[in-house]
């Protein structure tokens, strides 16, 4: 099980790069670690139900593409209107002070 | 021969690069640390003789999501400086080890590999996949023309 707990830190190295990111693109990037411990929690699911866990693999990989699609137009939508991509710049959302 | 030692070694390999893609200041160098964790993370897949996982986390989130990526990330190059907050981190941090310390580390599993059938049993989910990733690239180039207006 050595493998749920290295998607666990994994998971929590992409969190912390999440909630210290300031601009858009480490923000993407942490998103994308995220997905490589999510990958890796899946593994197990091989050993008891091999096909439903390709499944969800396969579906997760997907799910991280549109994510991606969906990031890079958010970040040039962004540059576009605010000049920049740091996340102080966008005001809805989030704790806005 | 008994060749599980190479899973912790790729775990730990693959930990390294998490975090030196969290430590970097540069965001190019960040996606490529995160695209090598992915390259780690298939060679555990790759271990346990699970090809066509390989394949999918080799091609499609390596060579495409990866590639684009880094690309994005090489062209708004910035050395933001980070704004750690300590706090939230020190509380997941605590309870991630106690999660760890719970699970059964030694504990090994045996990987079934009989009837992934990649093109036989899921084509329909795939197909419906490909759809999905289309039509999304659809409507983004219609945001995008959108705000370009």
């Amino acid at each position: 099980m050595i493998e749920l707990a290295i998607a666990l830190v994994v998971i929590f190295v992409a969190y912390l790069m999440a909630i210290s990111s300031r601009d858009a693109v480490r923000l993407l990037i942490s998103l994308e670690l995220m997905f490589a411990g999510v990958f890796l929690a899946i593994l197990p699911l091989f050993a008891s139900i091999p096909d439903t866990a390709f499944a969800i693999l396969v579906v997760a990989i997907f799910t991280s593409g549109a994510e991606l699609l969906i990031l890079i137009s958010a970040i040039i939508i962004l540059d576009k209107l605010k000049k920049g991509i740091e996340i102080e710049k966008i005001s809805t959302g989030g704790d806005v002070e | 021969m008994d060749l599980y030692f190479i899973v912790p070694i790729l775990g730990a390999l693959a930990l390294l690069s998490a975090i030196a893609s969290l430590l970097t200041r540069d965001n190019f160098y960040s996606a490529l640390y995160m695209s090598l964790t992915m390259v780690f993370i298939a060679g555990i897949y790759a271990f346990y003789n699970l090809q066509p996982s390989v394949v999918l986390i080799t091609l499609v989130f390596v060579g495409a999501v990866g590639v684009v990526t880094i690309a994005v990330a090489a062209t708004y190059r910035a050395k933001s400086s980070r704004k750690l907050s300590l706090l939230p981190a020190f509380a997941i941090a605590i309870v991630v080890a106690l999660i760890i310390l719970r699970l059964p580390l030694e504990f090994r599993f045996e990987v079934l590999e009989n009837g992934i059938t990649f093109l036989g049993d899921y084509f329909i989910a795939v197909l419906f996949l490909v759809c999905m990733m289309i039509l999304i690239m659809l409507s983004t180039i219609k945001i995008l023309k959108e705000v370009g207006r």
